[in-house]
């Protein structure tokens, strides 16, 4: 009893103390979010750890399996489809869109007139919902009644069946990736005016061509952001998932060479109702991206410049 | 591409006057409240609603008129019939009022889980039917057993087989048809005079042969199709070769040694030699513009189809009146027995977890049209839909509609052949139907023969039952 009492009064105490009144305040303040991430962020994502382990399709009790859905992925014909799809998909767009990106952000960073206007209109494509510029996709690479295929008819060229054409599905997809280009860009733009003007001067004077001053200047500098915008598109290319649900009828097809990871994840969960399996799928993805990400941090250093940086 | 055939809360404000120099220790309890209140009042708050749809929340008012709730994946024109079969249901029960809400096809087996798992569904779903065994064998939809007593005991009997079939699960009813599924062969018949063809095929070879002078091409471009039954899938002419509920005798699928699955998997090989990928985009193309109901028959553009009644009497005089008069049904060619059909429907659950079961269950029942021909007879027209029942074809309003529409009656006559299958509903009905589109595409494409084909369908159906 007089250990209880004691206890109440140092805690009690302590909450007057200036520093832990702070962090009280501190806590009140930041609960909202807190609350947020528990219930919708960490409950999910252990919840997932453990369906993995589990046999559940979303009525009655999961039954615990062990490692069999980890097991059955390793032996799963479809599931290693989809991680090739993924990983084609990732393996191209990520270099191409960076590349691209980049290319759209140093031409909009020139002084020529018209520059907001370009600046605009070039953003402009990553705000249309992504089911609409989908959509809007079919019918530009549709092969009897679209405009690709008619303006390759034009110089004697037979399109392809692009996204109806098992070798031309995935190369279709990453063409369309280009039209949300417009958010890379901004970010590489801010970057670019963030380079210090004199950087350049300097480079001038010691005889830089614009090559070199892009190689030697602009691209360590801005090396953080391409960074971060790589990481970005990494992940977000694991994850590709919508465009491919809404254009390809049904998911996956045809002869599933647009069978992405988070497509089969989703066929998985919530037609076959394989919800364990689904959660062991999920658990995969986020190892994988998570090995990826910390491999893509520590390599960072030899080609990632921070201003302030103590090396 | 296989063408699927089918389907705030207010936070009270402080009251003026109250407590200005609160103190912190209070803030956190208070904070911590409001925060929960937001998470909940996100989580849990009623969608908007829009519409006749509404939260999915079964009530019974202090008047005793029991609010049922109704959820349908149904879209487009089909939704005002939906609000004229409940107006009329309402009419003649005026102590059960129905709420109906509907949602995207893509989510609504996974929104009706989550429902059923958040012990809120609604009190009647909804769902073709093969996938009902899923939701039988998981104990998420009741059985339809303590309510076949009574004014309701002959309910069985006056179904259709293939409807009854269609809604058992290992012998026990749990799901009525509110309208069935027929097929049978289309055929254009300004395209068939064009090619010289003076009538429809008997057999599976004369098909072959007359809708190969129907194919056009400008260079590489597709111009019209003949005849294309890779586009469909596999499994809805299952019943012209004998090849549904091909099963061993422990259950399992098994096409790779099933007779009739052969014989249709050679059937479908024949027509490889056409452009898969650019008749899927045509076709898709099509379904496209009239928002999923066109497609290249109904746009004059294809010599035969294989289809449901729904095309001649809902798709071609809604999107192409000019194909109305130029068009005959025959039954499929050279089928085994004689004329068939694939026994298959929308039809109508009671949820695990429904509030109002009885209630649900007379809805249902009257949905089917048990007890309820004439209104029935006089729906289905206007759907395009087979009725659950002969007794229903037998109401003047079905005959009257047959009579106007004299290729109906290849679909009528089939829905009682003693040919007509209906697939047992099984735990993975889903792994099959992907595998069958899966497979039908390998075949297409060249990427499969026909015997690996099926045996895939094989592999794939019975890895389902687990995860």
């Amino acid at each position: 009893m007089q250990a209880a009492t004691t206890r109440v009064t140092l805690t009690a105490r302590a909450i007057r103390s200036p520093r832990a009144r702070r962090l009280w305040l501190g806590l009140v303040f930041v609960s909202p979010w807190l609350i947020g991430y528990c219930a919708f962020y960490l409950y999910p994502f252990l919840a997932t750890l453990y369906y993995s382990f589990t046999s559940f399709t979303g009525i009655g009790n999961p039954v615990f399996t062990g490692l069999a859905n980890y097991s059955g992925l390793l032996h799963d014909a479809a599931f290693r489809t989809a991680v090739f799809n993924t990983f084609y998909y990732t393996i191209i767009e990520v270099p191409f869109s960076t590349v691209a990106a980049l290319g759209l952000a140093l031409l909009l960073n020139m002084n020529v007139r018209g520059q907001a206007v370009y600046r605009t209109l070039f953003y402009i494509p990553s705000i249309v919902p992504v089911v609409a510029s989908s959509l809007i996709f079919v019918w530009i690479f549709q092969p009897s009644f679209g405009i690709v295929n008619d303006l390759l008819s034009d110089v004697h060229i037979n399109g392809p069946d692009w996204f109806f054409s098992i070798s031309w599905s995935k190369p279709t997809f990453i063409l369309l990736g280009l039209w949300g280009l417009g958010q890379p860009m901004v970010i590489y733009l801010a970057a670019l005016q963030g380079v210090p003007r004199e950087m350049y001067e300097v480079a001038l004077l010691e005889g830089a061509g614009p090559w070199q001053r892009l190689r030697k200047v602009t691209i360590p500098m801005i090396s953080p952001v391409i960074l971060f915008n790589v990481i970005l598109a990494l992940v977000l290319s694991v994850q590709y998932f919508t465009q491919a649900q809404v254009i390809e009828s049904p998911p996956g097809s045809p002869g599933n060479s647009t069978m992405f990871y988070i497509t089969y994840y989703y066929q998985q969960a919530f037609q076959f109702l394989h919800l364990g399996y689904a959660s062991a799928m999920a658990a995969f993805l986020f190892a994988g991206v998570l090995i990826i990400t910390v491999v893509l941090l520590r390599t960072s250093s030899r080609w990632v410049y921070y201003e302030n940086e103590q090396r | 591409m296989i063408k699927k055939i089918h389907a705030s809360r207010r936070i009270p404000t402080a009251s003026p006057g109250g407590v200005a120099r609160r103190k912190a220790r209070y803030a956190l309890p208070g904070a911590l409240a409001a925060s929960a209140a937001l998470a909940i009042a996100a989580c849990g708050g009623p969608p908007a609603s829009s519409g006749s749809s509404t939260s999915s929340s079964s009530t019974s008012s202090s008047s005793g008129v029991v609010n049922i709730t109704w959820q349908t994946m149904w879209s487009g024109n089909t939704l005002t019939l939906l609000n004229q079969m409940i107006s009329a249901f309402e009419a003649t029960h005026p102590n059960i009022h129905v709420t109906e809400s509907n949602i995207p096809s893509a989510t609504g087996d996974a929104k009706l889980l989550s429902e059923i798992a958040a012990g809120d569904p609604p009190d009647v779903f909804t769902e073709w039917n093969p996938v009902l065994g899923e939701y039988a064998a998981d104990g998420s939809t009741q059985p339809f057993t303590p309510y076949l007593t009574g004014a309701y005991a002959g309910l069985e009997k006056w179904l259709y087989p293939i409807a009854l079939q269609g809604g058992e699960y290992n012998g026990t009813l749990y799901a009525l048809p509110m309208s069935m599924n027929s097929w049978a062969l289309y055929y254009n018949k300004s395209m068939m005079k064009a090619a010289g063809i003076s009538s429809p095929p008997t057999t599976l070879a004369q098909l072959y042969a007359d809708q190969a002078k129907e194919w056009k091409f400008s260079g590489s471009k597709l111009e019209a199709i003949g005849f294309y039954p890779l586009s469909t899938g596999f499994e809805y002419f299952g019943s012209f070769f004998g090849a549904v509920n091909c099963f061993d005798s422990s259950g399992k699928y098994d096409f790779e040694n099933c007779p009739g699955a052969k014989n249709e998997a050679n059937f479908f090989a024949q027509y490889d030699q056409y452009p898969y990928s650019s008749i899927t985009a045509m076709e898709d193309a099509y379904g496209a513009v009239a928002g999923g109901d066109d497609d290249a028959f109904v746009a004059g553009k294809e010599g035969f189809v294989m289809d449901g009644p729904w095309e001649g009497a809902q798709n071609i005089p809604v999107t192409n009146q000019s194909m109305a008069g130029n068009f005959g049904v025959v039954p499929f060619p050279n089928t085994v027995g004689g004329p068939s059909t694939f026994g298959q429907g929308n039809y109508n659950i009671i949820p695990k977890g429904s509030a109002h079961p009885q209630q649900a269950f007379e809805f249902i029942s009257w949905l089917a049209g048990y007890q309820n021909e004439t209104f029935n007879s006089q729906i289905d027209p206007k759907g395009g839909w087979m009725p659950a029942s002969p007794s229903v074809v037998q109401q003047p309003a079905y005959q009257a509609w047959l009579k106007a529409n004299p290729w109906l009656n290849v679909f009528v006559q089939q829905m009682s052949s003693p040919y007509s299958v209906t697939p047992k509903l099984t735990q993975t009905e889903s792994e099959f139907e992907t595998a069958e589109a899966t497979a039908t595409e390998d075949i297409a494409e060249h990427s499969k023969t026909p015997q690996q084909a099926l045996t895939y369908i094989d592999q794939e159906a019975n890895s389902g039952a687990g995860g």
